[in-house]
C-alpha cells in the first residue's frame, strides 16, 4: 500500500507536466493576437509608438519566443535578407499579409538576427543597408532582468547598464536624407560594437542546446511557475495567481455548503428509499430524483431567479451577487446573514443536481449491501432492525458515495461556470468565463492549471480511499 | 403450385422457430419487455420524426402558390434545398432526410415485410443489402445537394401576399400550420403573449418561439448523435489498441487518458470554443468529442484486457488471423456492450453540454439552439422563452436517460425477465 501510494504520488509529477504542456499548446496555438483586447495594438500597423509598445508587450509575456522548441540559432543569412526585403517592401511586390508576417518575424527573432545583420551592413543595395541598421537598433535591445527576485541591488545595477546600452544603440541609424559619410559613420560604430560583443551573438553547441529547449515560451512559463508565478493578467495587469486565490473563497463557500447539504439530505433519502424498495414511496422518490437529475442547472437557476426575485411574482431573494454592495460596516453576524441570504438560490440550484446523483448512488449502495449474508446474520442473531440498518447496512453501503467525494473535489474548487454566471457570483467559474471572453491567456491558463492540479489530487485521494475503506482491495 | 408454395412457407416458418436467438435478439427481447424504456424509445422516434418533418410544420414558404403573373408553383418544395433559405448544412441534411429518406424508406420497409417469414440465413443478407442501397442513395444525394447548392432569390411570401391583397389581385396560397421563419422576425410583433397565431408567443426580435423551438430539435439531436458517434469511434479504437497490445503502448495511452481526465472538461470546452471565430455546430461536436473520448476508451480497454487471453482469442490466433481482424472482428463485437450504454447516456450529456455552451453565448449563434433561446429568456425575462426550451431539453435528456437505463438493464444477465 505504501509503495503504491508513493508510486502514484511520483506519477502526479509527470502527469502535471503533461497537463501543463497540453494546455499550453492549446492556448498558444489558438488564433487571435493575445493582448489585442488589452489595447496592445491590433492587426493594424499603427504609428511607431504603438508598434514599440506592442513589441514590449510581447516581450513581457514572452510572446516573441517560439512556443515549444527554438531553432532560431540555425537561421541563414539569406533567410534574414529575404525577410528584410519582404518586410520593408524593397523588391518584388509582397502582399500586405506577407509583409506583416515578415515584420513580425524580424521583431520576434530579436537577438538571433544580430549575427547575420552585421555583415548585411555591407550589402550592395543601399535600401537593404538602411533597413538593416534600423532592424539592428531593435534586435539588439536587451531585456531587463527581473528585479523582484534574488539580489535586488545587483539586478538594479544591471538594469541600469542595460538601459544605457539600449538608448545608445537606438541612435545608430540614418534617415533617408543622410549623407554617405553619416552612413559610413553609423556602420563603423555598429562594427566596432559588434567586435566587442561578438561572443554574445554567436552560439556554441551547448548554447544551441540550451536555446533549443529553454529559450522558449513554455520553458519561461515553467521557470516562472516554479516560483508560483502565473504571470500577470493582460486585462488588469495584476498577478493572476493572487486573483485566482481571491476568487476561491467565493466558489468554496458556495460549493462546500452545497455539497455538505447534498450529503446530509441524500444519505437519509437513499437509505429510506432503499429499505422501502419496491413500495410506492420508493417509486415516487425515484421519479422525483430522476427529474432533478435530468434538469439542466442553467434552467433550474434561471427559473428560480425569475420566480423568486425582482418582485415578479415575488421578491424574496436578491437577483444575484455574493453580498450587498455597501460601504457601511456590518457586524460579522449581519454580514453572514447577508451572504447566506444571497446564496440561498445558488445553493439550492447547485444542491439539486448533486443531490439527485448522490441519492441514486446511496440507494444503489444500500440495496447492494442489504442482500449480503452478513445482514442476514445480523438479523438472525436478533439485532434490532435500526441497528442492522444503521450499523451494518448503511456503513458499508456508503462506501461508494464516500469515494465519490474525492472526485467531487475538483468540481468543488472549480465552482460552476453556469451558476456563477447566472447568479453573478465572482468565483472561479465566472472568472474563467470573463477571462475567456477577454482573451486573457495567463488568467485562463492559471485557472485551468490550478483546477487540473486539484483534480489530479482529488482522483488520487479517491483511488487511495477505495483501498482505505475497503480492505478487500489491494494494489500490490 | 400454390400448395407447394404454402408448404415451403410452412417449412420456413418451422425452421425459423427452431433457430436459436442471437445475442442481439436476446438483448432486444429483454429491452422490449421494459415498458418505460420502450415508451421512451418511441418518444425519441417521435422527436426524430419531428426534426425531419419540421418544414411541414413550420415554414414561411407556401406549399402552393398561385398568382396571375407567376402561375402555379411550390416555393416550399424548392426552398428545401435552397442555400439562401436554409443556410446551415444541418437543415439541408434533415431536408434530404425528409425528401430522399422518406422515398428510400418505402422500398426498405417493403423488403423487410417480404422477408419476415424467411429463415435467418436468407433474411439477413437481403435486409442488409436493402439498407446498404438505401444508405448509399441517401448519402450520394446529400453529397450532390451539398456540392451543388441551389440558390433562389430571397422572397418573403407573406409580405408579397399583403401587397397583392392591397392591390386587390387574386392569388392562392397554402401555408404550413406555423407560417414563420426561425431566423427572420416580424419587428411589429415583438414579445407577443401566447395566442392562436403564436402558440408560445414571440421573442424580443418578433420571431415565433414555437418555430424556433422545433427547429432547435434538429440542432440538439445532431450535436448529440454525431458528437457521440465521433468520440465513441475514436475512443473505441484507442481503447482496443491499449487493451490488446498492453505493455508500453497501454502505459502511454493510459498516461494520455489521465492527463485528459484531469482537466475540467467544461472549462476546456469553453476555452477552445472561444478561439473559433465563426463557430458552427460542427466545431462544437468536434470540441465535445475531443474532451469526452476517454470514457469509451477506458471501457473498451478494460474489456480487451479481460478478453485478450480467453480461448476464442487464442483460437483466432492459432488459425492465423491477422491482428487487425482479431481486434476488430473477433474481440470488439464482444466488448461493445458497456460502450453502448455509455453512448446512450453520452448523447444526453452532449445535448446538455451543447445547450450549456449556447446558454453562455459560446455556441453557434446562427442556429436556434435551445440553450440560446433560454438565454434570451433569462435576459428578457419572458416566461415562455425560459420554460419552453427548458422543458424541451428536460424532455429529450430524460428520454435518453430512460432509454440508457433500459439498455443497461437489458444487457445485464442478472436482471433478465
Amino acid at each position: 500500500m505504501l509503495q503504491y501510494t508513493l508510486k502514484r504520488l511520483l506519477l502526479t509529477i509527470p502527469t502535471f507536466f503533461f497537463i501543463s504542456l497540453l494546455l499550453f499548446l492549446v492556448l498558444n496555438i489558438a488564433p487571435g493576437r493575445p493582448g489585442a483586447a488589452a489595447g496592445g495594438g491590433d492587426g493594424e500597423r499603427g504609428n511607431q509608438e504603438q508598434k514599440e509598445s506592442y513589441r514590449i508587450f510581447k516581450e513581457q509575456f514572452n510572446l516573441d519566443k517560439p512556443i515549444l522548441l527554438n531553432t532560431r540559432f540555425a537561421l541563414e543569412q539569406s533567410e534574414v535578407r529575404e525577410l528584410l526585403v519582404t518586410g520593408f517592401n524593397l523588391e518584388g511586390d509582397p502582399s500586405a499579409a506577407q509583409r506583416i508576417e515578415a515584420q513580425d518575424n524580424l521583431e520576434d527573432y530579436g537577438n538571433y538576427l544580430v549575427r547575420h545583420l552585421v555583415p548585411l551592413l555591407d550589402d550592395a543595395d543601399p535600401g537593404v543597408r538602411q533597413v538593416t541598421a534600423d532592424t539592428l537598433t531593435v534586435a539588439t535591445q536587451m531585456r531587463f532582468v527581473n528585479e523582484r527576485r534574488g539580489d535586488v541591488k545587483a539586478a538594479r545595477e544591471k538594469n541600469r547598464g542595460i538601459s544605457k546600452q539600449n538608448t545608445a544603440v537606438k541612435q545608430w541609424r540614418w534617415d533617408d536624407d543622410a549623407t554617405e559619410a553619416q552612413q559610413a559613420e553609423v556602420i563603423a560604430s555598429w562594427k566596432s560594437w559588434y567586435a566587442d560583443n561578438e561572443g554574445a551573438y554567436t552560439y556554441t553547441g551547448k548554447e544551441k542546446t540550451w536555446a533549443f529547449f529553454l529559450d522558449t515560451r513554455f520553458a519561461k512559463y515553467w521557470s516562472n511557475l516554479m516560483h508560483l508565478d502565473f504571470g500577470v493578467s493582460t486585462a488588469d495587469r495584476r498577478p493572476v495567481f493572487e486573483t485566482v486565490l481571491s476568487k476561491l473563497k467565493y466558489s468554496l463557500s458556495l460549493t462546500f455548503t452545497s455539497v455538505i447539504l447534498a450529503y446530509a439530505i441524500s444519505v437519509p433519502i437513499g437509505v429510506f428509499s432503499a429499505i422501502r424498495q419496491g413500495t410506492k414511496i420508493d417509486a415516487a422518490v425515484t421519479v422525483v430524483l430522476f427529474i432533478m437529475y435530468s434538469l439542466p442547472t442553467f434552467f433550474t437557476g434561471t427559473v428560480l431567479l425569475r420566480l423568486l426575485t425582482e418582485g415578479e411574482p415575488v421578491s424574496w431573494f436578491p437577483t444575484g451577487d455574493f453580498q450587498t454592495m455597501t460601504s457601511d460596516p456590518m457586524t460579522t453576524w449581519a454580514l453572514l446573514k447577508d451572504i447566506l441570504w444571497h446564496l440561498v438560490l445558488p445553493i439550492a440550484t447547485y444542491t439539486s443536481v448533486s443531490l439527485a446523483t448522490l441519492s441514486r448512488y446511496a440507494r444503489a449502495g444500500v440495496i447492494e449491501v442489504i442482500r449480503a449474508d452478513y445482514i442476514r446474520t445480523a438479523r438472525a442473531k436478533g439485532l434490532s432492525e435500526p441497528v442492522v440498518i444503521i450499523k451494518h447496512a448503511v456503513r458499508n453501503g456508503m462506501i461508494p458515495i464516500l469515494t465519490l467525494l474525492g472526485g467531487l473535489l475538483p468540481a468543488l474548487v472549480a465552482g460552476s461556470v453556469v451558476i456563477e454566471v447566472v447568479f453573478n457570483i465572482p468565483g472561479m467559474g465566472q472568472y474563467i468565463f470573463q477571462s475567456i471572453n477577454l482573451r486573457d491567456y495567463n488568467a485562463v491558463m492559471a485557472v485551468l492549471l490550478t483546477s487540473s492540479f486539484l483534480a489530479l489530487i482529488g482522483i488520487l485521494i479517491s483511488d487511495l480511499s477505495y483501498a482505505f475503506v475497503d480492505p478487500r482491495i489491494s494494489f500490490d | 403450385m400454390t400448395s407447394a408454395n404454402a408448404e415451403s412457407a410452412q417449412a420456413a416458418e418451422l425452421a425459423a422457430e427452431r433457430e436459436d436467438p442471437t445475442y442481439g435478439e436476446i438483448v432486444w427481447g429483454q429491452f422490449t419487455k421494459r415498458r418505460i424504456a420502450m415508451a421512451s424509445t418511441w418518444g425519441l422516434v417521435g422527436l426524430l420524426l419531428l426534426a425531419i418533418y419540421t418544414p411541414v410544420i413550420a415554414s414561411n414558404k407556401p406549399f402552393i402558390w398561385h398568382t396571375v403573373a407567376d402561375g402555379w408553383s411550390s416555393p416550399w418544395l424548392t426552398s428545401l434545398f435552397d442555400r439562401n433559405f436554409y443556410e446551415n448544412s444541418v437543415d439541408i441534411f434533415f431536408n434530404t432526410m425528409l425528401v430522399v429518406g422518406t422515398a428510400v424508406s418505402i422500398p426498405v420497409a417493403w423488403v423487410f415485410r417480404n422477408t419476415k417469414k424467411m429463415v435467418r440465413r436468407d433474411r439477413q443478407p437481403r435486409r442488409k443489402r436493402a439498407i446498404q442501397v438505401a444508405l448509399t442513395v441517401f448519402l450520394l444525394s446529400f453529397g450532390a445537394i451539398e456540392a451543388f447548392p441551389a440558390q433562389a432569390p430571397k422572397k418573403v411570401y407573406p409580405k408579397i401576399e399583403q401587397q397583392l391583397e392591397a392591390a386587390g389581385e387574386s392569388h392562392t396560397s397554402l401555408y404550413a400550420p406555423l407560417p414563420y421563419s426561425f431566423r427572420d422576425g416580424n419587428l411589429n410583433e415583438t414579445r407577443q403573449p401566447s395566442s392562436i397565431a403564436h402558440p408560445l408567443g414571440t421573442d424580443n426580435a418578433g420571431r415565433d418561439v414555437l418555430t424556433r423551438l422545433i427547429y432547435g430539435t434538429r440542432i440538439s439531436l445532431t450535436v448529440g448523435v454525431f458528437a457521440v458517434a465521433l468520440y465513441v469511434t475514436f475512443g473505441t479504437i484507442v481503447g482496443a489498441i491499449a487493451g490488446f497490445y498492453g505493455g508500453r503502448i497501454d502505459m502511454a495511452i493510459q498516461r494520455v487518458i489521465e492527463v485528459v481526465i484531469c482537466i475540467p472538461s467544461l472549462f476546456l470546452i469553453l476555452t477552445v470554443a472561444s478561439f473559433i471565430e465563426e463557430r458552427s455546430i460542427f466545431h462544437i461536436m468536434v470540441i465535445i468529442a475531443a474532451v469526452a473520448w476517454t470514457s469509451p476508451a477506458r471501457l473498451v480497454r478494460a474489456e480487451f484486457l479481460r478478453m485478450r487471453n480467453l480461448d476464442f482469442v487464442s483460437a483466432a490466433r492459432a488459425v492465423g488471423y491477422r491482428e487487425r481482424r482479431i481486434i476488430f472482428q473477433e474481440i470488439l463485437p464482444n466488448a461493445l456492450a458497456p460502450v453502448l450504454v455509455a453512448a446512450t447516456f453520452g448523447v444526453a450529456r452532449a445535448i446538455l453540454v451543447e445547450s450549456t455552451m449556447s446558454f453562455l453565448g459560446l455556441g453557434d449563434i446562427t442556429v436556434p439552439s435551445w440553450g440560446q433561446i433560454l438565454n434570451t429568456g433569462r435576459t428578457t425575462g419572458i416566461w415562455t422563452l425560459i420554460l419552453a426550451p427548458g422543458f424541451a431539453i428536460f424532455l429529450t435528456v430524460s428520454l435518453l436517460n430512460l432509454v440508457g437505463e433500459g439498455v443497461r438493464d437489458a444487457l445485464d444477465p442478472k436482471l433478465r425477465k
